[in-house]
């Protein structure tokens, strides 16, 4: 039967959010039982176009809340809220091996909602809709500052809050894929803390003088931290997700210079030759190289090259002499690090120091590699470019499964915003438990 | 004073008097200072909290917005924290400042011109509707006023108000001598649509077509007097009946818009344009919303099209308060209007709701609301009226949760004015509020149905 279209109310609140923020699709004012599909289209900064769709049917009111009703098949299924976000998928016909990152992160992703009569599979971009929004997900809060930093040689960019602060600082590192990457500073920074995005790998002191860099880039990026005038020197953090875990770790237990009031390690290890350079903690982990396997779809596991956990103790950082609240968070369906393994073996040495009253371990079985801020598409596997000379292409296995990874992502989150804001914001001496997380 | 800040870090004040002091952990973490949604539409509610403050302790809430112009607003309010150290703006009352009671959106529409902005401000009226109002709140320790920074800043946060929901289209039209702007909702259509009629200010004010673009109905909002793209001098209306028809048909004839579900809204001599529209010109709007205004045309007619004399014909019936601040009210009096231009509202065929501020110093409005109401009346069709009335409320009754000034700057040739609208604060805000939620609803009824 035909529905006038001018009835049909489709909304999306807030339409401008944050992109961790939740929101609620609401498509009212048609029949009951009527069969709907809804749709979200994003084209990403690369041109590429990501798509989500989800089968409902009207309850007796003639309303699809998707926050509260079950979605009977599409690219999820159930009730999921966000949905929409987490299963966009790139539409048919795209390259393969994507993997959607904003890069510039002053400006919103901009997702189109629409509402399709009928349950619907594909051709969405053929028919006409129902009706149709546009939201907005905005990594920068309004007021937040970014600011470029290149003093002491560093390639960083800086997110302060809004507001006069002073605010506590953290140090964002990302792993082997390099290049500066902003958005988790950006999106911390909208939580009130003043982060700053490091790229460590391909800055421009390495690209001008083809040398790595070594612990002075790190503790330089602290003292900018620690000396800046909106930010308190004294609460400052250290966040690193894969190889950027192997970092965060031995400034935490080594340098002198560096101290921090907690850290945030997610996907990474403890595995790496004591005093060795950056350059040199690479150079070991590609020593294992030939341990490298291949899935039935020729995507590279790169797992096993840490893998068995040492037992000497000058190949792992040296877990007993952690000073600092420490929150591990790893995936379980890891096929790029042993993470799981690693944080088994961490809190080992830790129970055995006496230290582990520090630790906070949080795992996801069916979690891949790559946790990150949540409701963003999830990729099992996406081309990677390593940073070596000359740089490697390859179709990296990260690991996971869509929903069991997507719903890591959003615990993980809400959790490490509550760990971070405890130890940053001051309140719980060290040690002390985290039973609300 | 409560010496409950005596525990309390005081950040700001630490880090600049004595630099360097490490901050020693204490009981509790820092304050807080929320708002969300953070990016909202104009009249999307904001809920304002702060949270990790001591228990039972003074403290304010302040805003601040810039307008287009660069003016500076600014409202404040007391609160006392409840037993677990937090302020919610949707549950506590202000207890001092500009507001006072439970206000969830006070401090939005209690904003005044800060001290020291430029006299006879009207409300922050935006001209640029594609950009939003960046408002910045901060939450001070204790019962204190913004003049008297620098008092501790305990928490700040900063929230964007829009009138565009993200995909409205914002088209600028000139065409067949027509000048407007058209607002279209995101969307394939076709949509139900608006014609949005401001009053003798004149120029082309978008804020409400915007708004209702953001609602899911085309909006246009149409200029008649005071504009550059206008023929003739801007003080007069140098257009008539078939300007006003061109108008309402340019919406007939987009493939956007339902040619048979278009509805009128007027504001103050908008009113005006919009019964006659939908009395003589042979035009049939679903639906008529007036503010405020006459059911005659308060200036001499120069034709029978409704072009105008001089507008200061009706200067007669100017009165003035204690200083020189000028109320028109007097001049849209039924018996004040001219014969031969008072509506034929016997004509009328489709519902009609008329709102009225009751301290409307601008406009009878309440004289009007009357007259309209008896005609209608007389002719069988009651049954179409609906009518709001506000106590309290002035003359410009617009979407909620923005501030109202009670007078402000009308002219400065040939003489320096001041018009006094009317309202009082907290009811006007109110009859916004209200009315806006009402006018929605009666457009849903009669235009999407």
């Amino acid at each position: 039967m035909s529905m006038k279209p001018l009835c049909v109310k489709l909304s999306v609140q807030p339409s401008r959010g944050l992109v961790d923020e939740k929101f609620t699709v609401l498509v009212q004012n048609l029949l009951p039982g009527f069969q709907l599909t809804v749709h979200a289209l994003h084209q990403c900064e690369d041109g590429h176009s990501w798509e989500a769709f989800a089968h409902y049917t009207t309850d007796a009111t003639g309303t699809v809340n998707v926050s509260q009703d079950p979605s009977l098949d599409g690219t999820y299924s159930g009730v999921e809220p966000m949905g929409l976000l987490w299963s966009l998928r790139p539409v048919p016909g795209s390259k393969s091996g994507l993997r959607m990152r904003k890069m510039n992160v002053q400006t919103p992703m901009v997702v189109t909602i629409s509402v399709y009569q009928g349950h619907q599979m594909e051709g969405f971009l053929d028919r006409v809709s129902l009706a149709s929004v546009v939201v907005e997900r905005w990594y920068m809060a309004p007021g937040v500052r970014r600011v470029p930093i290149t003093d002491g040689k560093l390639t960083a960019t800086l997110f302060l809050p809004s507001g006069a602060g002073p605010f506590p600082g953290l140090l964002d590192l990302w792993g082997r894929g390099g290049k500066l990457v902003e958005y988790r500073a950006a999106l911390l920074a909208s939580h009130g803390i003043a982060s700053m995005a490091l790229d460590y790998l391909t800055p421009q002191i390495t690209k001008e003088t083809g040398k790595m860099v070594d612990n002075d880039y790190f503790e330089t990026a602290y003292r900018v931290l620690e000396q800046h005038p909106q930010i308190l020197g004294s609460r400052i953090a250290m966040l690193g997700l894969s190889f950027g875990t192997s970092v965060t770790l031995r400034m935490a237990v080594y340098s002198q210079d560096v101290k921090l009031s907690c850290a945030v390690c997610i996907s990474g290890s403890h595995v790496q030759p004591i005093g060795g350079s950056v350059e040199q903690i690479l150079a070991y982990f590609n020593r294992n190289a030939d341990k490298t396997r291949f899935d039935e779809n020729n995507q590279v596991i790169w797992r096993d090259l840490l893998l068995p956990i040492p037992t000497d103790p000058s190949l792992k950082v040296d877990m007993g002499g952690l000073q600092c609240p420490l929150l591990l968070v790893v995936g379980e369906d890891d096929q790029n690090w042993p993470a799981h393994e690693c944080a088994m073996d961490m809190k080992e040495m830790m129970e055995r120091a006496g230290n582990s009253h520090l630790l906070t371990v949080l795992s996801y079985k069916n979690a891949g590699h790559l946790i990150e801020p949540p409701f963003m598409p999830f990729a099992r596997a996406s081309t990677f470019k390593t940073v070596t000379n000359p740089p490697t292409k390859v179709m990296a296995l990260w690991g996971g499964e869509l929903v069991a990874h997507s719903r890591a992502q959003e615990d993980a989150w809400r959790k490490m915003l509550v760990f971070l804001r405890e130890n940053l914001y001051g309140g719980m001496k060290h040690g002390a438990s985290f039973s609300n997380l | 004073m409560i010496p409950c800040y005596t525990v309390q870090r005081n950040l700001a004040c630490i880090q600049r008097t004595v630099g360097g002091v490490r901050w020693t952990s204490s009981c509790r973490p820092a304050p807080l200072l929320t708002a969300s949604p953070v990016r909202a539409l104009i009249d999307d509610k904001i809920s304002i909290r702060g949270h990790f403050l001591p228990p039972r302790c003074p403290v304010t809430v302040c805003a601040q917005m810039q307008s287009d112009d660069g003016d500076l607003w600014e409202a404040f309010a007391h609160f006392n924290t409840n037993s677990d150290g937090t302020v919610n703006l949707t549950r506590d009352p202000s207890v001092g400042g500009s507001y006072l009671g439970c206000e969830p959106m006070g401090l939005l529409w209690g904003l005044q011109p800060a001290p020291g902005a430029r006299e006879g401000l009207r409300q922050a009226e935006k001209k640029k509707v594609e950009t939003p109002y960046v408002m910045l709140m901060s939450l001070l320790k204790g019962h204190v006023s913004p003049s008297e920074r620098p008092s501790t800043e305990l928490a700040a946060v900063t929230a964007e108000r829009w009138y565009m929901a993200p995909g409205v289209r914002r088209i600028e039209i000139r065409q067949n001598g027509v000048v407007g702007t058209l607002f279209l909702p995101p969307g394939p259509g076709p949509f139900p649509a608006m014609l949005d009629l401001w009053g003798m200010g004149g120029g082309l004010v978008e804020y409400r077509s915007a708004l209702f673009a953001s609602r899911g109905y085309a909006s246009f909002s149409l200029a008649y007097i005071g504009h550059k793209d206008l023929p003739g001098p801007q003080n007069l209306i140098n257009v008539g009946d078939p300007y006003y028809k061109s108008a309402f048909q340019l919406l007939q004839d987009h493939p956007q818009v339902y040619p048979d579900r278009i509805g009128i809204i007027g504001l103050s001599f908008g009113v005006y344009l919009a019964l006659r529209l939908a009395s003589h010109s042979g035009i049939k709007p679903s639906c008529l919303i007036c503010i405020n205004g006459p059911a005659g045309s308060t200036i001499k007619l120069a034709d029978a099209d409704g072009r105008t004399e001089q507008t200061e014909n009706d200067q007669k019936y100017w009165t003035y308060d204690d200083q020189g601040n000028v109320s028109f009210r007097a001049v849209s009096l039924p018996a004040n209007l001219s014969p031969e231009s008072k509506v034929k509202l016997e004509h009328l065929t489709c519902p009609l709701m008329y709102i009225v501020g009751e301290d409307d110093l601008s406009a009878s409005s309440v004289e009007n609301a009357n007259l309209i109401e008896e005609t209608l009346s007389a002719a069988g069709k009651s049954q179409l009226l609906t009518r709001l009335s506000y106590p309290g409320a002035g003359h410009l009754i617009e979407p909620p949760y923005t501030p109202n000034s009670r007078a402000s700057l009308w002219s400065v040739k040939p003489q320096k004015l001041v018009t006094l609208w009317g309202g009082h604060l907290a009811p006007h805000a109110a009859a916004q509020e209200d009315s806006w939620k009402k006018i929605l609803e009666f457009m849903e009824t009669n235009l999407r149905h």
